[in-house]
Formats: structure tokens, C-alpha cells, sequence
């Protein structure tokens, strides 16, 4: 069937993803017109699109392109309120690196 | 309420109305001599899963029920975002997509149902489906029994956790390092932890005193075979024994005691002595 997953990451495994599309979960440090910064485990910027509606403090999940600089073209947004446990959404990332029989297509 | 109605074409009054369907994997199993066992309420158990563990699943004969990780698994329940959803004239066809794959979730319609009787989530919300398995002119899909939208994200992190714990649980038979620690506290739970295969079931070994309770718990992720390698050597108290001793001692063939010591050795949890098929346990 269709492989399209986005395997979820962290700023720190960006760097073997480049150029594929990645699932992000963090919390929205500040937002620059177009542009956020996202701590995702350490900050990631991401190139939002017109839909995106994102909130400073606020957690989001974004669904983007890494791009060659390791900044994120994102895809798709939402926003994920403020009651969101990142330590656990990090270790989900781990978790899922550590699995990929339940996580991942290579 | 509407999204509940799909009980009465999936199966369930057929079954005699039973009220089950919740979480049984876990609370069955000490009561099942075999674990094996066909029966067919056991696989009733509502199991969580990714997508990519359904699209991936084998059927065992063109057919049968579909099997993950080898256990037949009728119901499942998943947890994606919306990315489409398309009402058709019996269903509404929810594409799911959880980050691992996309499967489609068929909402069938009952007892005259339309369309406008279904709920409809908008894209890219978080839902959570409890469903069956189906499988239509090759093609997957999820029957979907009940749904409903997650307001905390922090279940979605729950429930990939949660699918990969059963995985492993399934798949390694029990003894996890949380099983493990649990046991240190309640003697049931370690049988419930255990399951069939679980190695504080059956050997004895397990709640001596915490030095063993920490290598218990590593032991979780090495076969049978290794950890009954592992039980004998620890007997010796730091002595060394050669391969021809650990098979009398265990009745286990070389090959398979090979094997173990290899996990073992990989783990760290064994080293070899005067050459590579004499072994002692590591003291931690």
C-alpha cells in the first residue's frame, strides 16, 4: 500500500532526513511572519504556509519537507494547545527510532 | 448515540451480546494453559496498533483472520488524523493517517443511516477509532465501530507507547522492564506480567533479592533459551563452566545454547573465560 509516513523526529535527527517528510512535535518559540521557531528537543525554524495558525507558547505538530539548511517547509499544521507533555512526545521519538518495524518505512 | 450503532452489524449480537471487546491481552492470558489456543474469544482482545502494523500484517492463509506479530487481531484500535473523509451511498470513508501509513476507516451506515447521521471531523483532526479488521478486494480497511475525536494530543503519544508495548509484550513474551519492577511488589502481577512464557512463572528465579531483580530485568529482552544459560550460570557464583557442562545442566542443545550465550555476551551479561564456549556472569 501507499508508503507515505512521516516518521516523527526531533531537532537532532534532522540531519538524516533531509529532503523527506518528517513529523514534528514542539512547542512555538517565537513567530516571524512566515517563519517560526519551534523547540522540538533543541529549536527547529519552520517555513510555514498560509494555512498555518499558530500560537507563541502553544505546542504544534508540524508535517514538512526538511530542507538542505535542516529547516522545516512545512506542510501542514496544527496547533496543539498548551497542555502538551514534550518529554513524552520526545521519547515517543525515540521510542519509534528504536522500533521501526511499528514506525517507519525504509 | 449514532457512532455506536455499528455494534449490531460487526458481530457483536451475534456473539451472544457479550459486553466485552475491552483490553483483554493482558488479564486472559494466566488463565490460558496453552497459549496458543484458538479460541475465538480470545482474539477478541482490542488491541492498539500503528497503521503500518495493519498494512504490514500477513494473513496466515488466504482468508483467515489477519495476525500481528502472529496473534490473530479482529479488533484494533487506532489513533491518526483525518485526511479525507467521502460519504458514499452504505459508508462514510475516513482516510486515517497516524504518521506510519493511511488506511481507510469505513463508517458503515445501519438501520437507515444517512450520511448526515455520521459525524464528520474536519482535516487533520486527531481521532481515536475502535474497529475490526477487513479485508475487501485485497484492500485493507478498518470497520469502524466506534470514533471519536481526541481533544488531548498527549493520547497520541499514549497511544503509539502503548501499541509498542503490547508489540513488545507479544512478541517478547512478557517481563518488560516495568512487568519486572512491578513484580517486586505484588506476586500476582508478575504472574499476570509473565503471561505463558514469562520466565517468573516458571523458574523460580524471579523475586530473590534486588542484585537478581536488576538482571531479571534485562532478561526480559533475551529468548528462553538464554535465560535458562543465564539461570544456570548464575548458580556457579562467578564460576566458569564450558559448553559440554551448561548441556548437562540444562538439557538444551549446543546450537541452542550457542545462541543464548550470544545474546547474552551481546548484552553483556556473560564473558567468556578459558576460550569462547567457557562463559561466567558478569557481575554488575
Amino acid at each position: 500500500m501507499e508508503a507515505i509516513a512521516c516518521p516523527r523526529v526531533t531537532s537532532v535527527y534532522l540531519n538524516n532526513y533531509v529532503g523527506k517528510n518528517v513529523t514534528i512535535v514542539g512547542k512555538v518559540l517565537e513567530l516571524r511572519g512566515e517563519e517560526a521557531l519551534i523547540d522540538a528537543d533543541g529549536n527547529v525554524t519552520a517555513h510555514l504556509d498560509r494555512e498555518a495558525h499558530l500560537m507563541v507558547n502553544n505546542g504544534v505538530q508540524i508535517i514538512g519537507k526538511v530542507q538542505p539548511d535542516l529547516s522545516i517547509k512545512v506542510l501542514n499544521s496544527i496547533d496543539l494547545g498548551t497542555n502538551v507533555d514534550y518529554s513524552l512526545a520526545n521519547k515517543v521519538v525515540e521510542i519509534s527510532h528504536q522500533h521501526p518495524s511499528l514506525f517507519h518505512y525504509d | 448515540m449514532s457512532s455506536y450503532g455499528g455494534y449490531q452489524r460487526t458481530g457483536y449480537g451475534a456473539q451472544g451480546g457479550e459486553d466485552g471487546g475491552g483490553f483483554m491481552s493482558g488479564s486472559q492470558q494466566p488463565q490460558n494453559s496453552q497459549s496458543n489456543e484458538k479460541g475465538s474469544f480470545r482474539d477478541e482482545s482490542l488491541r492498539p496498533v500503528t497503521i503500518k502494523q495493519i498494512i504490514d500484517c500477513k494473513e496466515a492463509y488466504p482468508g483467515a483472520d489477519l495476525a500481528i506479530d502472529g496473534h490473530l487481531s479482529k479488533q484494533v484500535t487506532i489513533v491518526g488524523q483525518v485526511r479525507s473523509v467521502t460519504a458514499q451511498s452504505i459508508a462514510v470513508i475516513y482516510r486515517i493517517d497516524d504518521g506510519t501509513g493511511i488506511i481507510e476507516a469505513r463508517k458503515y451506515f445501519t438501520n437507515g443511516q444517512s450520511a448526515e447521521d455520521v459525524p464528520t471531523y474536519a482535516p487533520n483532526t486527531y481521532v481515536r477509532i475502535f474497529g475490526r479488521l477487513q479485508t475487501y478486494n485485497n484492500k485493507r480497511h478498518l470497520g469502524v465501530v466506534a470514533m471519536r475525536a481526541i481533544d488531548d494530543f498527549n493520547e497520541v503519544s499514549y497511544h503509539l507507547l502503548e501499541a509498542t508495548y503490547v508489540h513488545l509484550f507479544l512478541v517478547k513474551g512478557g517481563s518488560l522492564t516495568g512487568a519486572g519492577a512491578g513484580a517486586q511488589h505484588d506476586g500476582n502481577a508478575a504472574m499476570d506480567a509473565g503471561g505463558g512464557d514469562g520466565m517468573f512463572v516458571d523458574n523460580g528465579y524471579g523475586a530473590a533479592g534486588d542484585p537478581q531483580a536488576a538482571a531479571n530485568a534485562r532478561l526480559g529482552s533475551v529468548s528462553r533459551n538464554a535465560r535458562a544459560v543465564y539461570k544456570y550460570l548464575a548458580t556457579l557464583h562467578g564460576e566458569s563452566a564450558h559448553l559440554s557442562v551448561v548441556k548437562r545442566n540444562t538439557g538444551l542443545s549446543e546450537n541452542d545454547i550457542l545462541a543464548g550465550a550470544g545474546e547474552l555476551l551481546e548484552n553483556g551479561m556473560i564473558y567468556t573465560t578459558e576460550d569462547d564456549e567457557t562463559w561466567a556472569v558478569l557481575d554488575m
